[in-house]
């Protein structure tokens, strides 16, 4: 499967090996805004947006009033949180752990689908910064934890997270962790992912595998191992999924190296061995298979979530015409299309024309609005947290087959998604139910963490799950005679993007 | 001080005052934080709690500023003031919370005068100064307290019949809406009106009128001690320390008894508890020998703990093995009153008493104890109890793995629910 390119690389055993890092140097920050046309806020009609974003006029915003984000910690937590032969070090006060209460859920449900007998906990440290340490520095609890950790558990690998706090008194996460290094055998891998370093909560996978690349696979040279390719997935996908993805891999003849989900020092090692790479999220790892093809030669397959039919038929192809396997790619999608469509007909008779209104992650947000297409569903609402060259693609694509319908740019921000589902009023919203179901429309998603979305089977999981939720709305209706929404009367009639403000050029 | 911890039980002050908030009916916090404190405190605490979010605010619908770089440099007094206008033109409550967190904490931006401008304007948007490295969610707790009775609570005309019933924390006790329910009902049984603040849509007015009570009972060995005072100097009321959940009949007849004395209404509590033990016996009696004997060790906070270990030594006959205190409890008079709790068992011996947080630890303390039959603790108590095939019941924070609405084991009927839920048929 290798490719011209990387014969060159890889032919004579001489692999081109990655520049030494600088903290200032070219290399990507890690921290999403820093691409160029990278959009958190802004709102209005999709192909007026569109437009303007071709020519490259859509303005920087900001909103005047908005309401909480997730912080880049909680996707590198939330990434890696998952390694079985590691120990977890948050570098903060107490809070800063809260939300490894999802991790570590995932972590229990993922071991019990693997069948592991006796279930772990994920083991997670607090640095418990306090006001004396936040005037006198957290430097040595640091140093304690780690070592802590150590002596505990001797893991193969310590990560260590910032928080804001940690960042704004100055800790030197670096040091302390050099400092350490030189008496232990346990690979330090301090994370930088303070959470006002960036609005976008992707940048916390980039800055993860930042460090996954400069501490772990450094210069590091391994032989290539024949048919493997690195398939990278948030951990917000299922086992059954995961399963689905392999076999389709198998049936080109790939085997995968599924990470980070799972996963463990090991599996990292095995990344630069690998013939590809491919992912199976828009946001998650695209920016890391860059690197891994600039320094190490790895080339990848551009990324979309492979839920729905097209979806699906896209992320595949990508991958076999990588594998040099496009014609066997073609044959499977063919066979599977006409196992499939006749399956989705009698959903299709079930949705067509429902009006929808999608909100999720990058990912799921473009593969929902993807998906609804196989079922004839019309598109009228997008919420989507950013806007840039990616989300272009998509959005022309989608206004392609819908025409005009309502982008919100926005990490949640439910205040405006409520302002407009009860106006748009769709037959169905796909994203987190919480607040559209107390308007009493039917609610359902595509994000299932424990259930299959993916692949073609997916397809039909998800067209059951969404036709049934629209024709038995009974939970919905009857919950929204008494639901406490917290939003006065007079912000529903109200513009829903007021609060965007635009700032120069 | 707060100490290194292994998988915390708990999350920050913000945190805990967050878990206040998010429990009384018609309050928006407004968060002048970093971008992630708003999902991590939900998620830390209700996320941790039995599988539900609060029902009005909370996570990623409450009001932020989102701090970034340039707040943290320049100040983002200007950036909450945006914040503060805009939650209250779209959003409808009857207070509104300005809470700070770590960032605004360290930069010192003054919360106070920006909440100031507001209240000038008549609009009800109050100061917390909360950064999370203030310390745990109990401090958090206290602090939510303390900001009620110097904004909310005003003097109002003494009423015999009412009552403030306090210190089970919400989502902190994952069971708190089931707990203040049952206890609720028990003390309604006796002729009273109790004030919870928490449950039945209660809410700012109840905060503001709670200096009428004419007895705070306080369900807890060592939390709330300067709400308790405050309210004694400034309001004058009386307060009873209930030090653990009243769990089944001997616990919460006493409790009942206690409340009975302190109201000069002792003949009334006598008749409830007549009633309510009959209830709980002609259950008990259809049920014997049901469940098989135990050894039990018990892990949570402090009043779980010690209302769990005195109801199955007591009222039970299943033999206590060794309790663990998760709560960061430092008064030596609370540590000693906790202690005392689990000493003086009618008839079992004592079991070993612990106070600790840090997971590994308290995984070392139950590996030393062979005997263990039924470990009853939280969802991280499940590793072990795997690994040495025993029962294990979840009933402590942190819970991921059941969903609570309003189930109890406190009280009479509360302690039907706990011996249903232990039966394992094994």
């Amino acid at each position: 499967m290798a490719t011209e390119k990387q014969e060159n690389l890889t032919g004579n055993g001489v692999q081109i090996l990655p520049k030494q890092e600088t903290n200032t140097g070219d290399r990507y920050s890690g921290i999403r805004e820093s691409r160029p046309f990278t959009y958190s806020d802004c709102g209005g009609n999709s192909v007026q947006l569109a437009g303007e974003f071709r020519k490259r006029c859509l303005k920087m915003a900001d909103r005047s009033f908005s309401q909480g984000l997730q912080c880049q910690q909680i996707n590198s937590m939330s990434a890696l949180m998952s390694m079985d032969d590691s120990v977890f070090i948050v570098h903060s006060p107490q809070g800063c752990a809260g939300c490894s209460s999802m991790a570590s859920d995932l972590y229990r449900v993922g071991q019990a689908h693997r069948g592991v007998r006796f279930i772990k906990n994920v083991k997670l440290i607090v640095t418990n910064l306090d006001e004396r340490d936040i005037v006198h520095g957290g430097e040595n609890k640091l140093k304690e934890a780690i070592l802590l950790a150590y002596s505990r558990y001797s893991p193969k690998l310590i990560f260590i997270f910032t928080s804001c706090a940690s960042g704004i008194i100055g800790d030197d996460v670096d040091s302390i962790a050099a400092e350490v290094q030189k008496q232990i055998s346990s690979i330090i891998v301090p994370i930088h992912c303070e959470g006002f370093k960036s609005k976008i909560a992707a940048s916390g996978y980039d800055t993860a595998f930042i460090s996954i690349r400069r501490y772990i696979l450094g210069n590091q040279k391994v032989p290539k191992e024949a048919g493997l390719i690195n398939l990278f997935a948030p951990t917000t996908v299922s086992y059954k999924d995961q399963l689905e993805i392999e076999r389709m891999l198998s049936l080109i003849g790939l085997h995968a190296n599924y990470f980070p989900f799972y996963s463990s020092l090991e599996k990292i090692k095995k990344i630069t061995a690998a013939e590809a790479s491919t992912a199976i999220c828009k946001v998650f790892a695209d920016e890391f298979m860059k690197e891994l093809e600039n320094d190490y030669g790895i080339p990848f397959a551009h990324t979309v979530m492979p839920i729905g039919m097209r979806n699906t038929d896209t992320w595949f192809r990508g991958v076999a015409a990588l594998a040099g396997k496009a014609k066997e790619a073609e044959d499977y999608i063919a066979k599977e299309h006409q196992r499939i469509i006749p399956l989705i007909e009698s959903i299709r008779r079930r949705l067509e024309n429902k009006r929808v209104f999608i909100c999720g992650g990058t990912g799921r947000s473009f593969a929902a609005a993807a998906l609804i297409d196989d079922f004839g569903m019309k598109l009228v609402g997008l919420e989507t947290p950013t806007f840039d060259d990616d989300a272009q693609k998509d959005i022309e694509y989608l206004n392609g087959i819908h025409g005009d319908y309502v982008i919100d740019i926005a990490n949640m921000q439910p205040f405006e998604q409520i302002n407009l589902v009860k106006k748009l009023k769709p037959d169905v919203f796909i994203g987190v139910p919480a607040w559209s179901a107390r308007l009493g429309i039917p609610t359902t998603h595509v994000l299932d963490m424990k259930r299959p979305t993916m692949g073609y089977d997916g397809l039909v999981y998800l067209g059951n799950k969404i036709a049934n939720q629209i024709e038995n709305p009974g939970f919905n209706v009857k919950l929204a005679a008494h639901a406490r929404l917290p939003y006065k009367e007079s912000w529903y009639k109200d513009d829903a993007f007021k609060f965007i403000k635009s700032f120069g050029q | 001080m707060s100490n290194i911890t292994q998988n915390p039980r708990g999350n920050c002050a913000l945190g805990g005052v967050n878990a206040v908030l998010s429990a009384v009916d018609r309050v928006v916090p407004i968060y002048h934080s970093g971008p992630g404190c708003c999902m991590q405190t939900t998620a830390g605490e209700a996320g941790q709690a039995g599988g539900r979010m609060p029902f009005y605010v909370s996570s990623v619908s409450t009001p932020c500023t989102n701090m970034l770089e340039r707040d943290v440099v320049f100040g983002g007094t200007d950036r909450l003031r945006e914040t503060i206008k805009g939650a209250v033109e779209i959003m409808e409550a009857d207070a509104y919370f300005v809470l700070s967190g770590c960032t605004a904490g360290i930069i010192g931006d003054d919360i106070n005068s920006v909440t100031e401008e507001f209240r000038k304007k008549n609009l009800p948007v109050y100061p917390i100064e909360t950064p999370g490295f203030l310390g745990e969610s109990y401090r958090g707790y206290e602090i939510a307290f303390t900001a009620f009775l110097k904004h909310i609570v005003k003097p109002a005309d003494r009423q015999k019949n009412l009552v403030n019933l306090l210190g089970i924390m919400p989502y902190h006790d994952p069971f708190w809406e089931g707990n203040f329910e049952e206890l609720t009902r028990i003390l309604e049984k006796l002729g009273l009106r109790v004030n919870t603040f928490f449950t039945r849509h209660q809410g700012i007015k109840d905060i503001r009128d709670s200096s009428a009570a004419s007895l705070n009972i306080i369900i807890s060995p060592w939390l709330l001690k300067s709400a308790a005072k405050e309210y004694l100097e400034s309001y004058g009321i009386p307060c009873l320390r209930w030090p653990g959940l009243p769990i089944g009949a001997s616990d919460t007849s006493a409790f009942i008894r206690a409340v009975g004395k302190a109201l000069s209404i002792e003949k009334q509590a006598e008749s409830v508890i007549k009633n309510e033990e009959d209830y709980v016996y002609s259950y008990l009696e259809t049920a014997i020998g049901s469940l098989s004997w135990k050894q039990f060790a018990v892990v949570g906070d402090a009043n779980t703990v010690v209302g769990v270990t005195r109801f199955l030594a007591n009222d039970y006959s299943f033999t206590p093995v060794v309790s663990i205190i998760t709560d960061p409890v430092f008064r030596p008079e609370d540590i000693e009153r906790i202690k005392e709790q689990l000493r003086s068992l009618d008839y079992a011996r004592p079991p070993k008493i612990v106070f600790e947080t840090d997971q590994w630890k308290i995984q070392k303390e139950l590996e030393s104890h062979e005997e263990i039959t039924l470990l009853i603790g939280s969802t991280n108590e499940r590793e072990f109890a795997m690994q040495q095939g025993i029962q294990c019941n979840v009933i402590t924070y942190p819970i991921t793995d059941r969903l609570i609405f309003n189930r109890t084991y406190a009280g009479y009927r509360g302690s039907l629910t706990f011996v249903e839920d232990l039966y394992d048929n094994l």
